[in-house]
């Protein structure tokens, strides 16, 4: 039992930094429909702003995303009017290798300047715990957790109560029929991948702490935030949201009673179910 | 799209041909096993890129697990070669044998979901096979892989044909599949079967509600590709003598085909063929920093100067980001790929003339 | 002893034109310079620049092919090819990786190219006859049988168990942990093998923490090894001694975490204070030029280059020469007493010695085998600060 609830609250925890990097892919597939294959690349590029802003100028890893939030949206803006605004009427597979080409360029030019050294970021809590009824939780994974959820939180006000927010979902709604009610499309795109990196950023900043950083990290969670996407339903945060969680607790969980090497197996599995019996994910419906 | 020849003139099967006995004769003239070695890679390429081809391009299901079939045929063929001690020349059948019936069984998911959703999809299913592989250890090994340790000679009747102790009869099996994917491509090409892998990729529904069954056209396609992408997979892991999960069942890999594809120009006869003349040339060339290496040798560049010194130091750390610039330019400035840039130069040259 | 003056006569012959003038060789050095394994590829290339640093010290010149692998075995027999036929190198040191230094093993018999492989260490690549392939290293095998003969040499640990990296060497590891303790009469409680680059291992730990193991061996490389280990703490996993099979275990960045490294064995190919000659000077004159502690990667490529440029620069253009003079020839350097044997079904390969260290307060100690020790080891665990 006590195995069964170490697991399940240790995946509900990492669970919560799975879901900020799912809802930022989200929020790009929703408005762009492009599946964004940098998006590991720009978790690891939180990583390493993190990484330094804490080893330069001793800024704490859950403060630093103050500074790396902004930085990320305005470089995701960047991103998005130089290179992928060019290319969203073309054919889809052009937009996936486009990304592909940027994850390159990004992890290898990161490769370049710093080395391909695994970086540790040690706090002084980065490996500190306490007990509740003989399950440990881990306190920088706690904290990050309830950043994440404050964060999601303030994204959800953002979208629902901001008119940039609306013009934003409208986008994701319907295209073309958001141009024509005269929402300059363009515009909420850049904001969107702005978002959406910034999302990736803070998630990195938020893994920091307690996960290593190298410059080809990024891959492993472009792969899960794939899944995630797809298992709460494109462009769906609350869906992102849950099924980030699911996928921190299927791994966990997964992992204990089907050995640790089996773990990613269950989870694509459970994707695999998920994609056949409801195509459109747990919240296919609402868009963004 | 229009064929390219569809009513062949005499002159480009005639230069067609001259480029096929020139390619026979190619082992005769070239002594570098280096210049073979890169031959037989850009042909494992072209196979894989034109078995995608015919399900990317022509079908326009876009599969980012390409890879599964890829691995399917090198696994088969290596585990049979070395744990049952069948020869490759017969493990290679049953490798398209497991490549088809993965195939049918990926199809048979994957199909009934669309766009974006196939993509990710194909690639869940993809990465389900690497984890397996990793895991089943006691059928392919695990993560130590195979060593081929060596390959029986090919007799026939008593008479050795080879030993496969050298590159050249890899060199012609991978000239023999190529030819053999080029044939099918423009048999597919010009049949109704190819006339409904298109009809499916400009419009499914339209297709579909002209009377072609989505699910027969689109498996049928997949199933083609399947088998073409195990042979590469097969003649990869027997040259090479050497497999893992992490290289013949991974995602880069898959990405990797479809690259060869989008590089040369996707939905056509020779845009695989292009796109693995340039791709493969180019990523030996960025890797073993010939590029870096000839502007100091012809005297460019002082190798004692910083730049020369950069380029010698950083060039070779720097080629997959090169290799990420120029993928990011081509998407941009050529997105019909590099044959359909030359042609769209071609064209334009002609209206200027006229 | 026939052959021994054999060889004693052709290494004089050889030795005689080298005194005159400095000779200038062509060595080749595969390595995964990027790619996933280029983290550990670049300690490789530091410890071959200082090699090149000191032959030029002893008047050999090494005009050095570097080639790029990327981790991947294609492109490894493409660089093998490449310098053993149009380069023209004399010999070739590399790659980094087991499955790498597999493929090519091969080409070296066909190329008649001697290949000296500093640190792969898969059984199989000296096990199959190959008369041009040497190899530096111990083997996988040994990595875990040092830990298990030191284990059983301080305490009596009972069982075992077993976590690895689902990768070629922590598999192999893995495997060959299991097999030996089999032999020791230890039992096999659990064995985990995980993906690497997970984030949290907690629920595995935990339950590996529930079979209440007297040892935990561990096969990570760099990163994941702290992470195990920080997780351990978190969970309170308390076991007779948690013993790491070399790669991640031996790094300086794990030993800095005072906190989680804190009486952890790991075995290894070098450490920086082993008495062997030259050591602890390689180990200074890295920090200072690359501003961090080497790895035994580091040194086996160092000496693995110094073995086979200065055996080169002997034998002149003669490959063969090289061959030979490889086979016969002994050398004692930064990585103790070199030579390679046939022997148990290998070929070429160095019986080197493994050693075992612990991190004490941040650093690591030779702790065994008690000829090398530099400070006594600390066992059973101490427990968590």
């Amino acid at each position: 039992m006590t195995i069964f609830m170490q697991s399940l609250i240790s995946g509900i925890l990492i669970g919560g930094v799975y879901a900020l990097i799912g809802i930022g892919m989200t929020i790009i597939f929703g408005v762009m429909r492009v599946i964004n294959f940098a998006h590991g690349d720009l978790l690891m590029l939180g990583m390493y702003g993190t990484f330094y802003l804490f080893t330069l100028f001793n800024i704490d890893p859950f403060i630093s995303i103050v500074v790396i939030i902004p930085l990320m949206f305005l470089y995701g803006g960047f991103l998005q009017k130089m290179f992928i605004n060019r290319i969203l009427g073309t054919l889809p597979q052009n937009q996936i290798l486009l990304t592909i080409g940027l994850g390159l360029v990004m992890s290898n030019s990161v490769m370049l300047a710093f080395t391909s050294d695994y970086k540790i970021l040690s706090t002084s809590y980065s490996s500190s715990s306490f007990d509740i009824l003989g399950i440990s939780i881990s306190t920088p994974l706690l904290i990050s957790f309830a950043i994440t959820a404050v964060i999601t939180v303030a994204l959800y006000w953002f979208l629902l109560k901001t008119d940039t927010g609306q013009a934003i979902r409208a986008t994701a709604q319907d295209r073309e029929a958001a141009q024509l009610m005269g929402i300059n499309v363009k515009r909420m795109s850049i904001i969107a991948f702005g978002l959406g990196a910034s999302l990736a950023g803070a998630a990195g900043a938020l893994i920091s702490p307690t996960y290593y950083i190298f410059p080809q990290v990024g891959s492993t969670f472009t792969l899960k935030a794939f899944v995630i996407t797809v298992l709460g339903g494109m462009g769906s945060i609350v869906g992102a949201t849950l099924s980030g969680i699911l996928i921190g607790v299927a791994e966990s969980i997964g992992g204990v009673y089907f050995g640790a090497g089996w773990k990613e197996v269950v989870v694509f599995v459970l994707f695999l179910l998920v994609l056949l019996l409801k195509p459109s994910g747990l919240m296919g419906k609402s868009n963004v | 799209m229009k064929p390219l020849f569809k009513n062949i003139g005499v002159l480009p099967a005639m230069a067609g041909l001259v480029v096929i006995v020139l390619l026979f004769l190619l082992p005769r003239f070239v002594e570098s096993t280096y210049a073979l070695h890169i031959m037989i890679l850009i042909f494992i390429s072209i196979v894989m890129g034109s078995s995608w081809n015919l399900l990317g391009g022509y079908t326009g299901q876009y599969s980012v697990g390409h890879c599964a079939y890829f691995g399917m045929g090198a696994y088969t063929t290596m585990m049979l070669m070395q744990f049952r001690q069948v020869p490759p020349w017969l493990g290679i059948w049953v490798g398209m044998a497991v490549a088809l019936l993965v195939a049918l069984i990926i199809g048979s998911i994957c199909f009934r979901l669309r766009g974006p959703y196939f993509v990710l999809a194909s690639i869940a299913v993809a990465e389900i096979f690497r984890v397996s592989a990793l895991n089943l250890k006691d059928l392919t090994n695990g993560a130590e892989g195979i060593l081929a340790t060596d390959i029986p000679p090919l007799k026939i009747g008593g008479t050795i044909i080879t030993d496969f102790s050298s590159k050249v009869p890899f060199y012609y099996t991978g000239l023999v599949f190529v030819l053999l994917v080029i044939l099918v491509t423009w048999l597919l090409q010009n049949s109704k079967l190819g006339y409904y892998f298109q009809a499916i990729r400009e419009d499914q529904d339209a297709a579909h509600s002209l009377g072609i069954s989505l699910t027969i056209y689109k498996n049928v396609a997949l199933s083609i590709s399947a088998v073409l992408t195990s042979l590469a997979g097969s003649l990869y892991a027997v040259y090479v003598g050497f497999i893992d999960p992490s290289t013949v069942l991974a995602l880069d890999l898959s990405v990797q085909i479809v690259l060869i594809c989008i590089i040369g120009g996707i939905g056509t006869i020779f845009g695989p063929v292009i796109g693995a003349l340039v791709l493969v040339p180019l990523s030996e060339a960025l890797r073993s920093n010939v590029i870096g290496e000839s502007l100091i040798n012809s005297g460019v560049v002082s190798a004692d100067s910083a730049f020369g010194g950069f380029l010698t130091e950083n060039l070779s750390h720097a080629h997959v980001l090169i290799y990420g610039v120029l993928v990011v330019v081509v998407i941009l400035f050529m997105p019909d790929g590099v044959l359909g840039f030359a042609k769209k130069l071609a064209f334009g040259k002609r209206k200027e003339a006229a | 002893m026939f052959g021994k003056i054999q060889a004693t006569a052709l290494a004089l012959i050889l030795a005689l034109p080298v005194a005159a003038h400095a000779a200038k060789v062509k060595i080749g050095f595969v390595n995964s310079i990027t790619g996933p394994e280029a983290p550990i590829g670049e300690n490789l290339t530091n410890g071959v620049t200082l090699a090149l640093e000191d032959l030029k010290k002893k008047g050999i010149d090494v005009e050095l092919v570097r080639e790029d692998d990327t981790g991947k075995p294609e492109k490894s027999m493409a660089a093998f090819e490449k310098m053993a036929t149009r380069d023209k190198v004399a010999g070739i040191v590399g790659p980094y990786s087991s499955k790498c230094a597999n493929a090519i093993a091969k080409l070296a018999e066909k190329y008649k190219t001697p290949l000296l492989i500093p640190v792969a260490s898969k059984e199989e690549i000296t096990r199959q006859n190959l008369k041009w392939t040497f190899r530096l290293s111990a083997t996988t095998y040994d990595y875990a049988t040092i830990l298990l003969d030191m284990a059983t040499s301080l305490g009596r640990p009972k069982t075992i168990a077993i976590i690895n990296e689902n990768t070629d060497f922590g598999t192999s590891g893995a495997k060959s942990a299991k097999d030996y303790a089999g032999k020791k009469g230890i039992r096999v409680v659990a064995e985990e093998a995980y993906a690497p680059g997970s984030p949290d291992y907690r629920s595995t730990l935990t339950k590996i923490k529930s079979k209440n193991p007297d040892l935990v061996f561990m096969v990570s490389y760099v990163a994941d090894a702290i992470l195990l280990m920080r997780q351990s703490r978190e969970i309170g996993l308390t076991p007779q001694a948690f013993l790491g099979a070399g790669a991640g275990f031996a790094t300086v960045a794990f030993a800095k975490e005072r906190a989680i490294s804190n009486g952890v064995f790991s075995s290894t190919q070098w450490t920086g204070d082993v008495n062997w000659p030259g050591a602890k000077d390689f180990n200074k004159r890295y920090i200072a030029k690359f501003g961090k502690e080497p790895t035994y990667h580091a040194a086996t490529a160092y000496e693995s280059m110094m073995i086979m440029a200065e055996t080169a620069a002997k034998a002149g253009d003669n490959r063969e020469k090289l061959r030979l003079a490889l086979k016969s020839g002994s050398w004692n350097g930064i990585m103790g007493e070199v030579k390679f044997a046939d022997y148990e079904g290998y070929t070429n390969q160095n019986k080197h010695q493994m050693l075992v260290e612990q991190i004490q307060n941040g650093a690591h100690q030779t702790v065994y085998p008690p000829k090398y020790v530099s400070k006594k080891p600390v066992y059973p665990f101490p427990g968590w600060k």
